[in-house]
């Protein structure tokens, strides 16, 4: 088991990881997608709403970035494992919701959540990757929107409007959380990834005193989210 | 790898050091996980302390609440941690936030311990700590993990450090990244949104404690100590020449040095607070000098006290 993505191939991810990652991403992030265009109503009556119309338009984005800065190789393992995730992303009721319609979108708040939180792409990047790397860069910018995309489901799910039932909220936040977290990492098992590692890793103040060490850990370029 | 269980929640917790004998327990403040305490670690462990160091919840390897961490539960955590040591004279020594925990877990649970080192810590959050931390939320926010620390490092550190350290920042901010997660950060940073001043139940920490403070620490300020001081009955403020916030990782043998030899006085029972005013020595092996009398110790330019600064149990003895 490894912490990041690799050995690399002619200086690149190799084609197949970065299939399966990003298989899994667009199916994930095109299933949020899919739940917010039905959830957003033809106008806008509420400030939450245009959060929502913000948040599609992004996963928008991302999809389409996926699509391209991708390369694709056949992978017959996708099959079964696609069919896994599309049940996944289903909607789901929350147990102790009020209706359905509450329910309805605290699942998709918790679900967008997960998927913005659980799931760090540019963190399985080999330490010193080059920016200039499609591949690479869309890793970084998903995972530093990611960030950014969150803040709409926190500011909704720990929001005033649903503080009566927080446990409810975070009990179907966790739920979400677990399943993401889950399947993500099955697929990076399958790469024979684990991100565990990423903690034990020397720390830069420590590498200070050993040099050797330093120059061995060095990234060759700035790391830096973009 | 050892683990604790804590009401369903997973603690990542490491030892280091003789397994009998007086322990030493570190608190990480924001950003921190354990590997970070590493070299302050080695230097208590080879006085012959045991040190526990572990990731407070939304740290590290430990678990990461998805949307609420209170801070009773980090308090929870040390509880049960410490009572796994069993009994003997044990050490509680927390950083910035993990002050904060160390401080509430020592208003609760004081009698548990033998003594307390709060480091660049605060029992409330005034107007300019709090603007303070609302703009670096922003910042995660916004910038993620890496700006946060862009904006730490400066706070943090000294700028020789700094420069000393400027082929090595980068692999700092990578690593940093790496091991924190910006949702768990924002949940650790909105833990106090609801926070209440600890300053009125800092009167029952009974145990010994010494307050340690950057010269040069303008994210928790003098002032923040200065109100650790007057409050903790059997305190002395230790003041270390040209640190800044993160000084546990700027100059981990010194601080290191402070934390053995006042965990020595307690147990030789010459520990003496009194709120007593010190500056730390610039090396390790060096005398801890009062700081000088009729000087006001909050003030950056040396001027005259109208009358000498005492601690409330100072006066109280002076008036007996």
């Amino acid at each position: 088991m490894k912490p990041f993505l690799g050995p690399l191939e002619h200086g690149r991810i190799p084609a197949l990881q970065q299939t399966r990652i990003s298989a899994f991403l667009i199916s994930a992030h095109g299933a949020l997608t899919r739940q917010l265009g039905v959830a957003i109503p033809a106008s806008l009556h509420h400030g939450w709403q245009v959060e929502l119309h913000s948040q599609y338009c992004r996963e928008m984005e991302i999809l389409s970035l996926l699509g391209r800065a991708t390369s694709w190789v056949p992978d017959p393992a996708l099959g079964f494992q696609v069919w896994q995730w599309e049940m996944a992303w289903l909607p789901r009721p929350v147990a102790g919701a009020e209706d359905q319609s509450q329910g309805g979108l605290i699942d998709l708040a918790a679900f967008g959540h997960a998927l913005h939180t659980v799931i760090r792409p540019a963190a399985l990047l080999p330490e010193g990757f080059p920016d200039e790397d499609p591949f690479a860069l869309a890793m970084r910018r998903i995972e530093f929107e990611s960030g950014r995309l969150m803040q709409a489901q926190i500011l909704f799910l720990k929001g005033p409007q649903l503080a009566h039932v927080r446990d409810v909220v975070a009990s179907a936040v966790e739920s979400r959380h677990s399943q993401v977290r889950e399947l993500w990492q099955n697929l990076l098992r399958s790469m024979e990834i684990d991100t565990s590692g990423r903690h034990t890793l020397m720390p830069a103040y420590q590498a200070r005193t050993q040099p050797a060490a330093a120059a061995a850990t060095q990234p060759s370029v700035v790391m830096r989210e973009p | 790898m050892p683990w604790l269980d804590c009401n369903s929640r997973r603690i990542h917790y490491e030892l280091a050091g003789p397994p009998t004998g007086p322990a030493y327990v570190l608190v990480n403040g924001l950003t921190q996980y354990v590997r970070l305490w590493q070299p302050f670690r080695d230097a208590l462990v080879a006085k012959g302390f045991q040190v526990v160091s572990f990731d407070m919840l939304g740290q590290g390897q430990s678990d990461k609440p998805s949307l609420f961490i209170r801070q009773d539960d980090q308090v929870e955590v040390l509880r049960r941690l410490i009572d796994t040591l069993g009994d003997r004279p044990i050490f509680v020594a927390g950083i910035s936030f993990g002050g904060v925990i160390a401080l509430r877990y020592a208003i609760d649970h004081g009698d548990k311990i033998r003594g307390l080192v709060p480091m660049s810590s605060f029992a409330e959050v005034p107007a300019q700590l709090f603007m303070l931390g609302s703009a670096l939320r922003t910042g995660l926010i916004l910038g993620g993990t890496s700006f946060l620390q862009d904006l730490l490092f400066p706070m943090n550190f000294s700028g020789e450090w700094l420069h000393s350290m400027r082929h090595l920042i980068d692999l700092a901010r990578h690593r940093g990244w790496l091991a924190n997660d910006v949702y768990a950060l924002q949940n650790l940073m909105e833990s106090f949104l609801e926070f209440e001043p600890l300053t009125d139940q800092l009167s029952a920490i009974r145990t010994p404690t010494m307050i340690l403070t950057g010269e040069y620490d303008f994210l928790t300020p003098r002032p923040l100590q200065e109100s650790l001081r007057a409050h903790i009955p059997d305190s002395a403020l230790v003041i270390i020449p040209r640190a800044y916030h993160a000084f546990t990782l700027e100059k981990p043998a010194l601080t290191a040095y402070l934390a053995t030899r006042f965990a020595e006085e307690v147990m030789a029972g010459r520990w003496r607070g009194k709120g007593s005013i010190w500056v730390a020595p610039e090396n390790v092996g060096g005398e801890l000098t009062p700081f000088p009398e009729g000087f006001d110790h909050m003030r950056a330019i040396p001027v005259r006290t109208s009358a000498p600064e005492l601690a409330p149990q100072q006066k109280k003895a002076t008036a007996s």
